[in-house]
């Protein structure tokens, strides 16, 4: 039976992420986490390769809040999750987080497939799925948007800019998923109260050989700011405007505006 | 004291407002208008496990708390109080009988059906002239050697026509008052049972109402539901749990014109400025949402009462009565904040107060709520 591991990261909603009007800083003071959008689909990549191939499925994450999550991922599928909760990731790059998730797995051990999102709600480095096959030694497939596993191996489908690439990979490997691999499960009710009886493991560092003096992250974000998109709130086809007059109307607006600059 | 919701029950209402914002409220507005019974929406209940969610694992339910049975019909009702009421009847008013008061013979033939959602309920108490007062029940059932005879009629049947399953009350002593009352479990295919005429109404247009007809109904004797004469104990205990998930339908509704108003008064430009930077739209916003936090208190904490098997006969039909009356208002606000566009169905506002009005009335009006009330202060 193959060993199936999906990663996952647990993000801010950004639906609840509030722009100051006076200084347009970031008001956090509501929101809520969720699972970050792509990571829902490579929970479900391994779901369904747990119910149509017999794989074992089990998820992985580290972060500062991820106890949060655990019921929530359990319910869409796999069977455990072990994971790494400690308050300073809240900062950390993608080179931490991949150290890490690479100790978690190789801790499980034997894992034949490990499934990312593409990127991540809120960083959206594209990084952690390369970089975990780096670590691991496994090899590395993105843009995924259609995934298998068949006698011969695991065949993924590559949705690239000008194509359509189908690759077979022997042994174990890392793919990070598209959004269109699958539709992400609404878990029944039966599924969210069966996710209590799921077993989760905590891991600590020490456990996975992870040291926080040698593994500082590389990057450190200095501020962030919303973007606020403000509207004339203009109506160019008034007064029984004809549509050539308007359409004249409207690019002399525009040119004003520096728009068409 | 604790007012937090556990993981589970955020998660399950996570669950559910996804399910309803994306499955049902895209048709709402639909079935409204055509009238029409959304049986896609059954089956999509089904795999969701939500037509027995207050009913155990081994009787085909999910097992899962009465405030979490609140949550449920709350989100459902925010994107479609019609698909709230399907789900509620079926729930407070059949399997919830039935597991109280049935068989073990009776929840294995029809429990475990309706809870696992491969059939639907119906709960027949209400006939012409048996109303508010319920206890003036017409419907006859004679015992025939194995079956009782059902003759009569009974009007307003939510899910009438669509259900499998009907819980019927009728009177087996019609000197014994409301003792002589009882409860039979009764299938759509028995002979002598009849759908009859199907209302046409003002709001919960995409739910069924009928009137159900017995001619000579031959029920077999197992069917009935206890103990002869105990059926008017039953209807009005059901109604309790009932009551309590209309109130959660309520604060849906509520809770939809709420949403809806917010949004609208962020968007909507009047004199420059959005009309929510107007003090007579704050206020009204305001009173709206004081209402329905209290309505969820209300609602919330029946379920717990009933959870923790407490009396909550009381404290439902006080979340009915609350729930239901801000539903009626906040939908009148809905519309008023809206102004014109409210009045029309461009905007959802003006099918959220057609629905609204329905929660003061079905499964005993907004006097009946505060007869039950004042009954359990003077008794």
């Amino acid at each position: 039976m193959k060993k199936v591991v999906a990663c996952y990261k647990w993000v801010i909603d950004e639906a609840d992420i509030r722009v100051e009007e006076k200084d347009h800083s970031l008001n956090f003071e509501r929101a809520k986490y969720k699972i970050s959008e792509y990571d829902r689909n490579a929970i479900e990549a391994g779901a369904l390769l747990n119910e149509e191939k017999g794989c074992e499925f089990l998820a992985v994450t580290c972060g500062p809040n991820v106890e949060a999550s655990l019921k929530d991922v359990l319910s869409r599928g796999p069977a455990s999750i072990s994971y790494v909760n400690e308050e300073w990731l809240a900062d950390v790059d993608s080179s931490v987080t991949s150290k890490i998730l690479a100790g978690i797995i190789k801790k499980i051990g034997n894992v034949d497939l490990v499934i990312c999102g593409e990127g991540s709600s809120d960083d959206y480095s594209q990084q952690v799925g390369p970089r975990l096959a780096a670590l691991l030694g496994y090899a590395s497939v993105t843009f995924v948007n259609k995934l298998d596993i068949t006698e011969e191996g695991i065949k993924v489908e590559r949705k690239l800019e000008d194509g359509v690439e189908v690759l077979e990979v022997k042994g174990p490997a890392v793919v990070t998923v598209l959004p269109d691999i699958n539709k992400p499960r609404i878990p029944s009710l039966k599924q969210i109260l069966a996710a209590k009886k799921k077993p989760t493991e905590k891991i600590s560092l020490k456990e996975i050989g992870f040291d926080i003096n040698a593994s500082q992250p590389k990057l450190k974000t200095l501020s962030i700011s919303g973007t606020v998109m403000e509207r004339k709130n203009m109506q160019i086809n008034t007064d029984g405007l004809s549509i050539k007059d308007a359409a004249l109307k409207l690019v002399k607006q525009l040119n004003a505006d520096g728009s068409l600059a | 004291m604790n007012f937090q919701l556990t993981e589970e029950q955020e998660l399950i209402r996570q669950m559910v407002r996804e399910f309803a914002e994306t499955e049902v409220k895209p048709i709402a507005a639909e079935i409204d208008k055509n009238h029409r019974f959304p049986k896609e929406t059954l089956q999509k209940l089904k795999d969701l496990n939500l037509m027995g969610v207050i009913i155990p694992e081994e009787y085909g339910g999910s097992g899962a708390d009465a405030i979490s049975y609140m949550i449920v019909i709350e989100e459902l009702s925010r994107a479609c109080a019609s698909t709230g009421i399907i789900l509620a009847t079926h729930t407070s008013l059949v399997c919830y009988p039935i597991l109280k008061y049935g068989t073990e013979e009776q929840k294995q033939k029809y429990l475990v059906p309706l809870a696992s959602g491969e059939k639907l309920g119906a709960f027949c108490l209400t006939e012409p002239g048996a109303g508010t007062d319920a206890a003036s029940q017409q419907t006859t059932a004679v015992l025939d050697g194995d079956y009782y005879v059902l003759n009569g009629s009974k009007c307003f049947i939510t899910n009438g026509g669509y259900a499998d399953t009907y819980i019927v009350m009728a009177m087996t002593d019609k000197g014994k008052g409301t003792k002589g009352i009882s409860a039979f479990i009764m299938e759509k295919d028995f002979p002598g049972f009849i759908v009859g005429q199907t209302e046409d109404k003002l709001g919960i247009r995409g739910s069924s109402t009928t009137e159900i007809i017995f001619k000579d109904c031959r029920v077999p004797k197992e069917n009935l539901l206890g103990q002869e004469g105990q059926g008017f104990k039953i209807a009005m205990h059901s109604l309790d749990v009932g009551r309590a998930g209309v109130g959660a339908q309520a604060l849906g509704i509520a809770q939809a014109c709420l949403d809806e108003s917010v949004k609208y008064a962020k968007e909507r430009v009047q004199f420059d400025k959005p009309i929510g930077s107007f003090q007579a739209i704050q206020w009204m916003l305001a009173d709206m949402a004081t209402k329905i936090q209290c309505a969820r208190h209300l609602v919330y904490h029946a379920a717990w009462l009933k959870e923790n098997n407490l009396p909550f006969s009381a404290e439902a039909a006080m979340a009915k009565l609350y729930a239901s009356e801000t539903a009626m208002e906040a939908g009148i606000k809905a519309v008023q904040i809206h102004g014109g566009h409210g009045y029309t169905t461009n905007y959802p506002v003006e099918r959220f107060l057609r629905d609204a009005k329905i929660t003061e009335i079905y499964e005993g009006t907004t006097e009946v709520m505060k007869m039950v009330i004042a009954g359990n202060l003077l008794k």
